[in-house]
């Protein structure tokens, strides 16, 4: 991000904001006062320092879409609530990414991880494989066989809703 | 008491030590866990983020297959437990949410109603056996052996989902251990997360945040205690990778809990943790050659 490149607000600004604001948990973005205790107790901004919580918040009611969706920004949230539980406003800046994410997927960006994750879920029914290795294991330890997911119909929930052909675009 | 038992992706490919154990003390406190039949991903807090709509479908489908069984879920694992937890609770209050969902789920012979309930594992100890009767089963106390517990964000968090303990202050899993005889100690950080869900965009962040937290607890603590493969997961591989010594053990807490019942090491899969818990085994024998001494006397 290019700090000294001052922000100009266009109606592609504007217009994103209010897609962010319609997607589920991005509703009460613009009660954000910038006071920074999501950044302040976010166990990555910590050690990551392009990771900012409370610059996200802003930059995303600025509607600044090239800044928050090039680059790993939003994917480097591990989803671990703390920003969620003390925002004293709910704007609560996880729910912001969540709904940058969804946004990020409609355009065909996911992260290559994130992507791998979900072909492996339609793939094998499960984030892990389990397979006969697995299940020969599982039998030394007394254990029963994993339940077999029913791969077919994940898959096709995962199709029939779209989310399947957009992931694979991505 | 029985439930529908949804392990999880994790712990049925690769943590069994987790699953034996919590098969083994379920079983001996009573409580049958039965599989549930095409059962498979439960949403994944990943899916989550990307996709409402096939978030809950993915997860509805397990719920499904319990609400068929007529039975209540018990998780194992903190992800797990929230992503079915929060489904559950939003098609529960959104009949138009509920709508869309079946109609998903409808070609699938499926459809959400809203009977069961979803729970962590250590929430069924706690409210549903309860630490007095899990106290009164203890017959191996672990008197002297102190424990680092993590709880995981997922188990606690979003509180408004969760619906359980306190995310800033809770005590449920610290009582769970000091049921055993061990002892719950404080150390720094506590709830901060394990960073588990940036191993794959950040890994270099994942092991950094592991390690402090293994550093923080060995300053105060014999072993770690966790109640999500996931975290476990963090904890253990933060250790192996960067070849850290001496290691922390890190435990699952069903194993902590069947070596207070009595039942036997071996038969709690210890040998599947990657770091040496032969500490505990040692521990537990001295309990016992200090009691045969104690009868002799």
């Amino acid at each position: 991000m290019d700090e000294k490149e001052g922000i100009r607000i266009t109606k592609e600004n504007i217009d994103f904001r209010r897609l962010l604001m319609e997607t589920p948990g991005a509703e009460k973005l613009m009660r954000c006062y910038q006071c920074g205790v999501c950044t302040a107790d976010c166990p990555v901004a910590m050690r990551v320092k392009e990771f900012r919580p409370r610059r996200i918040a802003r930059l995303a009611a600025l509607g600044q879409r090239d800044r928050l969706l090039g680059g790993d920004t939003v994917w480097l949230c591990a989803g671990c609530y703390t920003c969620y539980e003390r925002c004293p406003e709910q704007v609560r800046v996880s729910e912001i990414i969540s709904a940058l994410r969804k946004l990020a997927l409609k355009e065909g960006i996911i992260h290559p991880t994130y992507k791998a994750l979900m072909v492996s879920i339609a793939e094998m029914g499960y984030i892990y494989e389990i397979n006969d290795f697995q299940n020969e294991m599982r039998e030394d330890e007394d254990l029963p066989p994993a339940p077999e997911p029913d791969i077919d119909e994940i898959e096709s929930i995962m199709r029939k809703t779209g989310f399947l052909d957009l992931v694979e675009g991505g | 008491m029985r439930y529908a038992f949804f392990v999880g992706c994790t712990t049925l490919a690769r943590l069994w030590g987790y699953e034996v154990s919590a098969r083994k003390v379920a079983d001996h406190l009573g409580v049958e866990l039965v599989d549930m039949p095409g059962s498979g991903c439960c949403g994944t807090t990943y899916l989550e983020t990307l996709d409402h709509k096939t978030a809950l479908a993915i997860a509805a489908r397990n719920i499904c297959i319990a609400e068929e069984m007529g039975l209540d879920i018990v998780a194992v694992c903190n992800g797990c437990t929230e992503v079915l937890t929060k489904a559950n609770k939003e098609l529960k209050e959104d009949p138009a949410l509920r709508a869309d969902v079946n109609e998903v789920l409808k070609d699938f012979g499926k459809e959400f109603k809203g009977t069961v309930e979803v729970k962590h594992f250590v929430k069924m100890l706690k409210e549903d056996i309860g630490l007095e009767k899990i106290g009164s089963e203890v017959n191996r106390p672990l008197k002297g052996l102190r424990v680092g517990v993590h709880y995981g964000c997922h188990m606690l968090k979003p509180s408004d989902v969760m619906m359980y303990d306190d995310p800033e202050v809770p005590t449920s899993l610290d009582e769970l251990v000091n049921a055993t005889g061990a002892q719950s100690v404080a150390y720094p950080n506590k709830l901060e997360c394990c960073a588990g869900p940036i191993m794959g965009v950040r890994e270099d962040v994942t092991w950094s945040v592991g390690l402090e937290k293994v550093e923080n607890v060995k300053k105060y603590a014999d072993i770690m205690v966790t109640a999500c493969p996931f975290c476990y997961l963090t904890y253990e591989r933060c250790q192996l990778i960067q070849e850290t010594s001496p290691n922390l053990p890190i435990v699952h807490y069903p194993q902590l809990l069947g070596l207070a019942l009595g039942i036997s090491y071996d038969e709690l899969g210890f040998e599947m943790n990657k770091i040496d818990t032969s500490r505990l085994q040692e521990f537990v024998e001295e309990y016992r050659g200090a009691n045969l001494n104690d009868k002799t006397d």
